[in-house]
């Protein structure tokens, strides 16, 4: 069931990857001020947004989760929130590589941008000691949804506070006022954030299939060793 | 394409060149982790699942050659344990 469309989905995801790296290395022209270097921009970014906005796609399904009361909601909210943290895994690094060659500095501490992302990247490391510290199932999904809820809250909290901070190294290059970028290097900036959208969207979908088979598995397992006559079988995957 | 890079004004190619291709690496690498994570999980899911399957068609073996009596196979948790199999997810 969740593996519906993962096919299409995979090879659109793979071709949007091409058409965006294509972009970057031979459509994008070289920033004046960094050179090559800028071409990490086209990366780093888009990841930096989609996992953000992976994270508030988390907790909007943790909302639906609690409402409902359906587990379903609960496996998408722990995916989407276990994939954006592996996008935020890459988000640092590529940003620390960026820093060095920009700044001479693998990390910047006096940053908002950076620091504010490793605090909400260390937060949200915290979701999975703080879902496994529970035993019971269904406490551990309702728990686990008011972290999501409210870590979610707190992203486009962070995201305008730093954006109120006047920062003197992170510049704004998504601003009009002082010029902004040029319709070629936008053209390329939305690809790449199309195609990291995509890789986001296709692997949320590709573990979302692997845990519905695993529990289906542990189901049919149990289905052999003590059958249930009359038990109604679950199709939402189960997060363990 | 070279003539644009050899007139960047910032760092020279041959120290940008490493630190771009450093991003997408690691960029890369992430994602192959991953899919081989991945890849081995879906190895344990078909391996079990060949393991039930076998499980099922014994047992369903041994109630058509003794009808009406209880299943003299063992329970599968015993017959999968001896597999040293897990049931767990990601």
């Amino acid at each position: 069931m969740y593996g519906k469309g993962l096919r299409p989905l995979s090879i659109a995801t793979v071709a949007a990857l091409v058409v965006s790296l294509s972009l970057v290395f031979f459509y994008a022209p070289l920033d004046a001020d960094q050179g090559f270097i800028q071409k990490i921009f086209y990366l780093h970014v888009p990841l930096a947004i989609v996992a953000l906005i992976g994270f508030v796609i988390g907790g909007v399904f943790a909302i639906l989760h609690l409402r409902s009361g359906d587990s379903r909601w609960d496996a998408y909210s722990y995916v989407s929130i276990h994939m954006s943290v592996i996008f935020g895994v890459a988000v640092l690094i590529t940003g620390s590589i960026w820093a060095k060659a920009s700044w001479g500095h693998w990390w910047v501490w006096d940053e908002p941008t950076l620091v504010s992302f490793l605090i909400v990247f260390l937060m949200y490391a915290t979701y999975y000691p703080f879902r496994y510290a529970i035993e019971d199932r269904e406490r551990q999904a309702r728990y686990a949804s008011v972290f999501a809820i409210t870590a979610g809250a707190f992203v486009p909290l962070n995201f305008m506070a730093v954006r109120m901070a006047q920062s003197l190294v992170h510049p704004r290059v998504f601003a009009t006022t002082n010029g902004g970028l040029p319709g070629s290097m936008m053209l390329t900036f939305l690809v790449s954030l199309l195609a990291i959208g995509l890789l986001w969207v296709t692997l949320v979908k590709f573990e979302l299939t692997a845990k519905s088979a695993s529990g289906q598995l542990k189901r049919l397992r149990r289905a052999l060793d003590a059958p249930a006559p009359g038990g109604r079988s679950r199709v939402a995957p189960e997060v363990s | 394409m070279l003539a644009l890079l050899a007139a960047t004004p910032a760092l020279p190619l041959d120290e940008a060149g490493k630190y771009v291709a450093g991003a997408y690496v690691v960029f890369l690498a992430l994602i192959v982790i991953y899919v081989a994570i991945m890849a081995a999980k879906l190895q344990r899911i078909e391996r079990e699942l060949g393991e039930l399957a076998a499980f099922a068609e014994a047992r369903a073996t041994a109630d058509q050659a003794a009808p009406g009596r209880e299943s003299e196979t063992p329970s599968i948790s015993d017959s999968l344990a001896s597999h040293g199999s897990r049931g767990g997810g990601a």
